[in-house]
């Protein structure tokens, strides 16, 4: 499996995803499986269509209103006594959830799966301040062992066959899976958690939903890891995106119907929870105290440079599953955070895009991850505009910007056109053998895997005004 | 329909640069089609490319200036026709943002946009086009492009005109929605990956045993039919039309003319 | 903090302008709730127990589900489902009046919940028969972690509080918000590996819900 790289160095980093046959194997069980459950959920939804543009306009209403529901969040999540934070930076946030991990004599945390987290270097910045940092979440305990990074944003370990997690788990816990049984593995996992689950001393958490009205967080997962990590540490935190607010509990079902039939094809998590604050008096459990950390990290810029709409998205992964270039090459080969095509349309939000130029060329186009997005974001529209800057910035190689140059001379002048395809087709005929081109000069991107039909000699604007001379 | 077949609507066709350059064929299909379907069928001569090559490039300036040649040269006719949906899904859906800000084209590309059909839709929506007492005896499978389908909702229309062929059997595509890994230029940047993906769409092209691959776009058939021909495979590809047309006795892409 | 809080409502209000009234908010949000039948799965003409029962048990959720008369049957529901499953005749009780006032002969109780428990049993406050879930509320009388550590989870829902929707849950629950809520469709589980659905991941592998009451409201 390798180091992963990083996303200027996509190209690589695919290649190397291509030639790795186990992770093809890997990739294809998990978004097959993925496909097929989601496709179900929706035929058994017949109200599907309703419920994705209820919750576009809901994701955009509250976008509209953030400042609103910002303010009136934060006034109810302290009225539940839990201490909001804001930060501004993924360095402002990391900094915050270690300050309140040392003010809290911290030496373990146990960590339920949040993107967020892994988006502003969480894992990283714990390991810096020296605290241990157990993942709870299955898949993340696996990549925690095999020290990689998250592939998908529901399934952070779908690179990994059950075989190589079995002979992972058997290299690394205290009473290993006798075989790769799934159910098997499952029970390993539980046996190696569950005494540092009840141990941590700080909790962390991703949000779903920040819901204004209540100022409850909301996170959904299907193992219960959530609720473990919120309820036994003496301290909870919770990291959340801007972007995460609802205007009431109402609403968080509306998305919560599209959100787990994209993600996963069920109709609800296992595990829905809303959380208000620390402890009450009287209360059996709890921790003692709530943090809810607030994240800009690029989003209050996403208002104004084109990507609003990608301010809806939900983080269900089903855009990643039907996009036929992740399910290629898996998530690490984006070098990224966030992988597949939301990735794509987030990473230069992060890291510049300069560094993921890359990232917004590798997509045909096909427009299946807009037809499946629960909250219809115009993915395929929001590259473009990723493409379009990256034109006027200049960052395009010379190659691609002399081509296009050529191209656009030709082509807004016909009869040019038409001279340059009266030479052009009979010198690509010098190359063709029985109708097909096997390799020619500059045409090798296409020729290397592929044949080309070969053209005729005559153009059809050629060969039509031959026909008909006076039409 | 009645009225418009009295008046033989004006249609502009446009073949598009691959068409013009690759395949011939399918502007002819195309041409004989209308004709039959009632149309007075142009081809203009100041037609080249729709802009899509620059437009997914980012290359923004260089497709509206194709944009713009286009609104000139296409917007006298009463229809305009194209073989291909993901050049008909430019036209439609993204000329009209392309020059919303521009007073001498924003009304002049809407109204463009309103006219153009994708050729399958326009023939069978538009036109109640049956292509009747042609026999094609082949098995057929047939690929859908996905601008075409997505963009345009190009889905009944093909099968229920291919359904109408005499001896004609359509054999169900597995994944027949799924991006067949062309991608327009994305292709050739990106070549190693593409290929992967056209690999597995060339494995269920072959698994389904069908004589003929039909598709509606032919930058998607090029792709296609070169990845079955390097594989060895001997499924013949011809553009929706050509089949509708009776021109799929004739030589398939790739096969020499 | 507080330069972020006002770096980030200023670079709010620079891109989106100042909110406007909360009345005209709310209104929108509220017309966002409307026409609800437009937007989630019309309910097959059944009574609402019966939609429930067969929500819950459904392959997709995979619990177990019994009806009997009256509360004071939970107990000897509990010690078939034990005896059934081969457990020990022990269990976790959770610590709410109406359970603790109920006859348990023969099945030992533990007042708290050990990390290695094989079985619980609990009331739940609410059902919602849409998606099959139970709704439970933190409080003095319901611990969270009652739902989370047992290997074997038991659940008794009055028929009366079974809901149609999740939207009629948020209603019912309206005021002021539990401390925990926890909306509970099934038993623990995971599909982290190859995308395979395995039960028992951190929480109860097994789900039982005992229906009490047979007239639903």
């Amino acid at each position: 499996m390798g180091e992963a790289g990083t996303a200027d160095t996509f190209k690589a980093n695919a290649k190397a995803a291509l030639a790795d046959r186990v992770l093809k194997v890997a990739i294809d069980r998990t978004t097959g499986t993925a496909e097929t459950k989601r496709a179900a959920a929706v035929a058994d939804f017949a109200e599907f269509d309703g419920a994705r543009e209820r919750s576009r306009r809901l994701k955009d209403h509250v976008i509209a209103n953030l400042e609103h529901y910002l303010l009136q969040f934060e006034s109810n999540a302290r009225a539940n006594g839990a201490r909001v934070h804001w930060a501004s930076t993924a360095e402002q946030a990391c900094e915050i959830v270690v300050g309140i991990c040392r003010d809290a004599r911290a030496r373990s945390v146990t960590r339920s799966k949040s993107m967020l987290g892994e988006e502003i270097g969480l894992p990283h910045a714990l390991a810096e301040a020296g605290i241990e940092r157990v993942e709870t979440d299955l898949a993340e305990h696996i990549i925690q062992l095999a020290g990689e990074r998250p592939s998908h944003i529901i399934w952070p370990a779908m690179h990994r066959t059950r075989e190589q997690i079995a002979a992972l788990f058997k290299a690394k816990h205290r009473e290993p899976p006798r075989n790769d049984d799934p159910g098997a593995m499952v029970e390993s996992a539980r046996r190696e958690l569950r005494d540092k689950f009840l141990g941590a001393d700080v909790g962390i958490a991703g949000a779903n939903f920040l819901v204004a009205d209540t100022g409850a967080t909301c996170t959904v997962t299907n193992e219960g890891n959530a609720e473990l990590t919120a309820t036994p540490p003496r301290v909870f935190i919770v990291t959340a995106g801007i972007e995460k607010l609802v205007p009431s509990t109402a609403h968080a079902m509306e998305l919560l119907r599209v959100l787990v039939r994209s993600a996963t094809g069920g109709e609800l998590t296992q595990y829905t929870t809303f959380h208000c604050g620390p402890k009450r008096p009287g209360d059996a459990d709890g921790p003692d105290e709530m943090h809810i950390v607030l994240v800009d990290n690029g989003r209050t810029r996403m208002l104004t440079n084109g990507l609003r709409e990608m301010l809806r998205c939900i983080r269900c992964g089903a855009c990643m599953n039907h996009c036929v270039v992740y399910r290629q090459i898996g998530g690490h080969a984006y070098g990224s955070v966030y992988p597949g095509p939301m990735g794509a349309v987030l990473t230069p939000v992060f890291e510049g895009l300069d560094k993921s130029r890359d990232l917004v060329h590798a997509c045909t186009m096909n427009g299946r991850c807009a037809e499946v997005c629960p909250v219809m974001i115009p993915l395929p529209t929001l590259l473009r505009g990723w493409r379009d800057r990256s034109w006027r910035e200049g960052l395009e190689p010379a190659s691609v910007r002399s081509g296009i140059g050529v191209w656009r001379f030709l082509a807004t002048r016909p009869r040019l056109y038409r001279l340059a395809t009266r030479f052009g087709l009979p010198a690509m005929r010098l190359f063709s053998r029985r109708g097909w081109i096997r390799s020619m000069p500059l045409a090798g991107g296409w020729t290397e895997y592929r044949d080309m039909p070969a053209p005729p000699a005559r153009s059809f604007m050629d060969q039509y005004r031959a026909r008909r001379p006076n039409a | 329909m009645a009225e418009q077949q009295a008046t033989r609507p004006a249609v502009g066709l446009f073949v598009t640069c691959l068409v013009d350059a690759i395949r011939p064929e399918i502007g002819f299909a195309a041409l004989q089609l209308l004709e039959e379907a009632g149309c007075r069928v142009s081809v203009p001569e100041r037609q080249t490319c729709c802009g899509q090559p620059g437009y997914n490039s980012g290359a923004t300036d260089a497709a509206t200036a194709l944009a713009r040649q286009f609104v000139d040269a296409f917007e006298p006719f009463e229809h305009v026709v194209v073989p291909s949906g993901s050049c008909a899904g430019m036209i439609r859906h993204h000329y009209p943002e392309m020059l919303a800000a521009e007073p001498a084209y924003a009304e002049r590309a809407r109204t463009v946009a309103g006219r153009t059909h994708e050729i399958t839709d326009y023939l069978h929506t538009v036109r109640g086009f049956r292509p009747s007492g042609r026999t094609l005896k082949a098995s057929a499978t047939y690929h859908d492009s996905c601008a075409g389908l997505r963009e345009l909702g190009i889905h009944a229309q093909p099968r229920a005109m291919l359904g109408a062929l005499d001896g004609l059997e359509l054999r169900k595509l597995d994944g027949d929605n799924v991006c067949c890994g062309f991608g327009g230029t994305f292709c050739v940047k990106y070549p190693a990956i593409s290929n992967v993906i056209v690999d597995e769409k060339a494995a269920a092209i072959e698994r389904t045993g069908a004589d003929l691959l039909l598709a509606g776009d032919l930058g998607c058939l090029m792709n296609m039919a070169g990845k079955l021909h390097r594989r060895g495979a001997r499924t013949r590809c011809f553009h929706t039309v050509e089949a509708l047309a009776g021109m799929a006795s004739g030589p398939a892409i790739g096969e020499a003319r | 903090m507080s330069d972020a809080r006002a770096q980030i409502l200023g670079a709010v209000r620079t891109a989106l302008g100042p909110p406007r009234e909360a009345a005209a908010i709310a209104a929108e949000a509220a017309a966002l709730l409307e026409t609800p039948e437009l937007i989630r799965p019309r309910l097959p003409n059944r009574s609402l127990t019966d939609v429930f029962a067969e929500r819950i048990s459904a392959p997709k959720i995979g619990a177990t589900v019994e009806r009997v008369p009256r509360l004071a049957d939970f107990p000897r529901a509990v010690d078939r489902y034990l005896r059934e499953n081969g457990l020990p005749q022990a269990a976790a009780l959770q610590p709410a009046p109406e359970l603790l006032e109920l006859d348990w002969a023969g099945i030992e109780l533990h007042k708290g919940m050990a990390a290695d428990q094989a079985a619980g049993i609990g009331i739940a406050r609410w059902g919602v028969a849409e998606t099959g879930s139970l709704v439970f509320h933190s409080g003095p009388d319901t611990p969270v972690l009652f739902n989370f550590l047992p290997l074997h989870s038991v659940i008794a829902i009055d028929v009366r509080q079974i809901v149609a929707h999740l939207e009629d849950y948020a209603a019912a629950a309206a005021g002021p918000p539990p401390r925990n809520a926890n909306i509970i469709t099934g038993a623990s589980g995971t599909t982290d590996i190859e995308g395979s659905y395995v039960r028992g991941a951190h929480g109860p592998g097994f789900l039982h819900v005992v229906i009490i009451g047979d007239t639903p409201i």
